[in-house]
């Protein structure tokens, strides 16, 4: 226990999120919405790693409200998309 | 630096970060490589494919096309009109797929164009000359039956000689194309032998239809009774040739039928002098020379030639914005004297790639709303003189930003139902916990029960053994589940705190109690009364 | 808890490891080069898949090839070029802005380069320079292959036509991608051979992006040297220069060893001073 498990959940976001960007710029190809889902998707892997079933620390209070708020535009991406393809 | 501090730090740097990418939210692909190229090269895995299709096809329907006129020619000359026909019917396909092909590809400004005019000419030709030569054919056996009947026997050589003056003058026009398809036809390496013969073959057919005149009139051509005239003899889109001439011997208001090449244009009545005329307008025929003749009744007169000579053209473009999706294109279409080119077809290019077709109202002008995605698009109308004896022309490219459809509500309603769902979710997955209130509630149920256990249990055990029993007993004297802890049972039963809190010591840290401390719990352990509560 | 390794060595190794990752970007990034027909431009437009080594002196017997040349030849350079022809060797001139026409006539040779923007209408790309090539003739370059695909090459005029574009070919010389009024189709000759000389009017079929497309040609290629003098396949950046000059000189790359050993001799010898 010598790092607090939020340093480390931090630290694997960032991490995930380095090597996203890092494939998306070898692809000679920077898409926000492709970065945006790919972040999302790490974040909701990392909050069911570090939750306990036994308690809630502080920094897990309000993860809810951000995974929602993603969720929400992750939705709204995806039926725009679909209404591209629809409309093609 | 305080831990504040850089808190205020870090969400300052992420609420500026977000508004960034938030600005840039509205067109997400924020580089992609497109399209890499130099002046050398390009990148081949960044050019988009597209299917090679129609290019290929052009020089084997060249091909095709001379193939068919000496297959058409020859069946022609052997009078086998059914194979002629079906030849004819083949060769008027390939022409159509021809100018598809021509327009699609965009190459009508080179001499891939005009072999295109001249083989629309020459199918026309062929095709009247079919007709003629069937017609012809008719025309001898007729003419052999009516051998006795003067008047019908003028008739027939009256047409006969039409005929010929007609056939007469469609080998001239053919024959004077020749040259050029055929240098058009060496330049891609096409097979023109077949051509060359099929003039050769036309050339027969015109020298047989004058070897009958030869033998029925005697050398000179009759004189029909029914004269004809173009005056002027030659003209340009949009004017006005009159047809006209005298009907020697013939009754005031008998009717009088026009023909141009071989199609009835009008039919007018004679007037009181037997003189008739009939205003032609230059409209949708081929540039070149052309054939009129008249028939009253059975009476053909000679034939009369007039040249159509081709113009250009101009044609304008406007684009107007309808709405977000659709752009208005409207112009003029008009040839070198002002004159509106009326009921022709348009073409209006999308992006160098798509087209679109349209036609020119009694006033020449054309007007098409067109749906296009969102973007920056370039259009362009142009006319391709199909038909006309005017040049092809184009207008100037003309560039319009469509802005496309405003946001539809789907997409908020899916984030709100999303968000709602996902909270709903989250909330139903950790109920509102209070741990501290357990223990209260604990404190109710607990019930002292009297137990004596025999004192012999512990007297012959290790002293550590022993404070284990006597917790066990504590533990079940008080009504406490087996699985609490002494920790849990120092905090459900403050009373015996400290017995719970000496021996989790004993237990857990190794220490080990004294004889009189053993004592002193086992009284505790068994209900001793100073410390019952 | 006691674990083996401490947290403050546990944040060096991150350190460490970041700083290499750095270092790894850092030297990628100083050792190529965007120039274009380089060896050292590992992107779309450079040389650096292309298997050939590069020379600077002519033996005799081998396949010289000569990649878009920028520099001119001397007279003396053209008569060790005229002595390996003559030897057996083979030369090959892959140029399409003309700057080896001065070569080739100074080599007596009727062989030209016409620089200009062929483009096709039979082609399966939407660039219009993007197209395939038949191969007429007979050359043991193109043994067995049919069609070579070209990326925007030149003319080639004289000589014994190996290379051929569709008849659907023309000179598009504004440039706007269709064929307009004064241009004219035709086809047009891309490679010719004179004896051993061959010209190609299309350098780029040796970048990167291009050597999948033709693979039995660059096999038929082999082995091949690169003229390192006149082609472009070298580079004006000083790092990459000056490490090839050290790779060169021996003398260099000893002393660049003797600098590297003797710090470490240095701090060791002097600890068993002590």
């Amino acid at each position: 226990m010598a790092v607090a498990k939020k340093y480390y959940a931090a630290a694997v976001l960032a991490a995930w999120l380095i090597i996203v960007a890092f494939f998306m710029v070898l692809n000679r190809t920077l898409d926000l919405e492709v970065f945006f889902v790919l972040a999302l998707i790490g974040l909701l892997v990392v909050a069911v790693l570090i939750d306990g079933a036994f308690s809630q620390p502080r920094y897990m209070r309000y993860i809810g409200y951000l995974i929602a708020a993603g969720v929400a535009l992750f939705a709204y991406i995806v039926v725009e998309k679909i209404l591209e393809i629809l409309a093609a | 630096m305080n831990r504040r501090a850089s808190h205020i730090i870090l969400a300052a740097a992420a609420v500026l970060v977000l508004v960034l990418l938030a600005g840039e939210a509205a067109s997400p692909v924020l580089y992609s490589a497109e399209n890499t190229s130099t002046a050398a090269h390009a990148d081949p895995a960044t050019v988009q494919k597209r299917s090679p299709g129609n290019a290929a096809a052009v020089v084997p329907l060249m091909d095709d096309l001379l193939g068919q006129t000496g297959t058409l020619a020859l069946t022609i000359k052997l009078k086998d009109y059914e194979s002629a026909e079906r030849d004819l019917a083949r060769y008027t396909d390939l022409s159509r797929q021809f100018d598809r092909l021509v327009v699609t590809l965009d190459v009508s400004g080179t001499d891939i164009g005009e072999f295109q005019q001249n083989n629309r000419q020459n199918q026309e030709a062929l095709a009247t000359l079919l007709n003629d030569t069937r017609r012809f054919d008719d025309l001898q056996r007729l003419e052999v039956e009516v051998r006795g009947d003067d008047d019908r026997h003028m008739a027939v050589v009256y047409e006969g000689e039409a005929l010929r003056q007609k056939m007469r003058e469609g080998f001239s026009a053919y024959a004077k194309r020749e040259t050029e398809t055929v240098q058009i036809a060496e330049h891609y390496d096409v097979n023109a032998t077949p051509y060359r013969e099929s003039v050769e073959d036309y050339a027969e057919v015109a020298d047989a239809a004058d070897d009958w005149r030869e033998e029925i009139g005697g050398g000179s051509a009759p004189r029909s009774p029914l004269g004809i005239a173009v005056t002027p003899d030659e003209g340009r889109y949009g004017d006005l040739l009159l047809i006209g001439g005298t009907y020697a011997g013939g009754t005031p208001g008998a009717p009088v039928e026009v023909y141009v090449d071989s199609r009835i244009a009008e039919t007018v009545t004679l007037d009181e002098s037997g003189g008739y005329a009939y205003p032609y307008s230059v409209d949708r025929v081929l540039a070149g020379s052309h054939l009129a003749y008249a028939t009253a009744g059975q009476v053909y007169s000679t034939v009369a030639t007039f040249e159509i000579l081709p113009g250009n053209t101009a044609i304008t473009l406007a684009l107007a914005e309808v709405n977000g999706t659709t752009v208005a294109c409207t112009g003029n279409l008009t040839t070198e004297d002002d004159r509106p080119v009326t009921l022709a077809p348009v073409l209006l290019r999308v992006d160098d790639g798509t087209l679109i077709g349209t036609e020119t109202d009694n006033n020449g002008t054309y007007r098409k709303e067109i749906v296009l995605p969102a973007g920056e698009h370039t259009l362009k109308a142009e006319f391709h003189g199909a038909g006309y004896p005017l040049n092809a022309s184009e207008s100037p490219a003309e560039t319009v930003t469509v802005r496309g459809e405003g946001l539809s509500p789907l997409p908020f309603i899916a984030a709100g139902a999303a968000a709602l769902g996902a909270g709903w979710y989250l909330r139903r997955r950790r109920p509102e916990e209070s741990p501290l209130t357990e223990p209260h509630g604990m404190v109710d149920v607990v019930e002292e029960v009297v137990e004596t256990p025999p004192r012999v249990e512990i007297a012959g055990l290790p002293p550590r053994d022993a404070a284990t029993v006597l917790f066990r007993t504590l533990r079940a004297r008080l009504g406490l589940a087996e699985t609490k802890t002494p920790r849990d049972c120092a905090r459900i039963a403050p009373a015996h705190a400290g017995f719970f809190e000496r021996y989790e010591r004993i237990r857990y840290a190794g220490e080990t109690p004294s004889e009189e401390e053993l004592r002193a719990m086992e009284k505790v352990a068994l209900g001793g009364d100073e410390t019952a509560a | 808890m006691p674990s083996g390794v401490t947290r403050l060595q546990r944040e060096a190794w991150a350190i460490l490891l970041i700083l290499l990752l750095a270092g790894a970007a850092v030297f990628a990034h100083v050792t190529t080069t965007p120039e274009e027909y380089s060896r050292y431009n590992t992107g779309w437009n450079g040389t650096s898949g292309f298997a050939g080594e590069e020379v600077r002196d002519l033996k005799p017997g081998v396949t010289l090839l000569i990649l878009a040349p920028d520099q001119p030849f001397t007279p003396e350079e053209v008569g060790y070029c005229r002595a390996f022809l003559d030897n057996g060797g083979d030369i090959i001139i892959a140029d399409e802005e003309g700057a080896a026409n001065p070569l080739l006539a100074d080599l007596g040779s009727r062989i030209r380069v016409r620089p200009g923007n062929l483009s096709s209408l039979e082609r399966d790309h939407t660039d219009p320079g993007l197209f395939r090539v038949q191969v007429t003739g007979n050359a043991s370059l193109f043994a067995g292959i049919e069609t070579i695909r070209v990326n925007r090459p030149a003319a080639v005029e004289g000589g014994e036509p190996l290379l051929e574009t569709s008849v659907l070919t023309w000179d598009d010389a504004d440039g706007d991608g269709r064929i307009t009024a004064s241009e004219t189709f035709g086809t047009a000759v891309v490679c010719a051979k004179e004896g051993n000389l061959t010209v190609l009017g299309d350098p780029s079929l040796f970048i990167n992006a291009m050597l999948a497309e033709n693979p039995e040609f660059i096999d038929n290629l082999q082995p091949v040297r690169i003229d390192g003098v006149h082609s472009r396949t070298g580079t004006a950046n000083p790092i990459i220069n000056t490490r090839l000059w050290i790779q060169e000189t021996p003398l260099a790359a000893a002393a660049l060893a003797a600098l590297a050993v003797l710090p470490v001799a240095y701090r060791f010898g002097r600890k068993r001073d002590e």
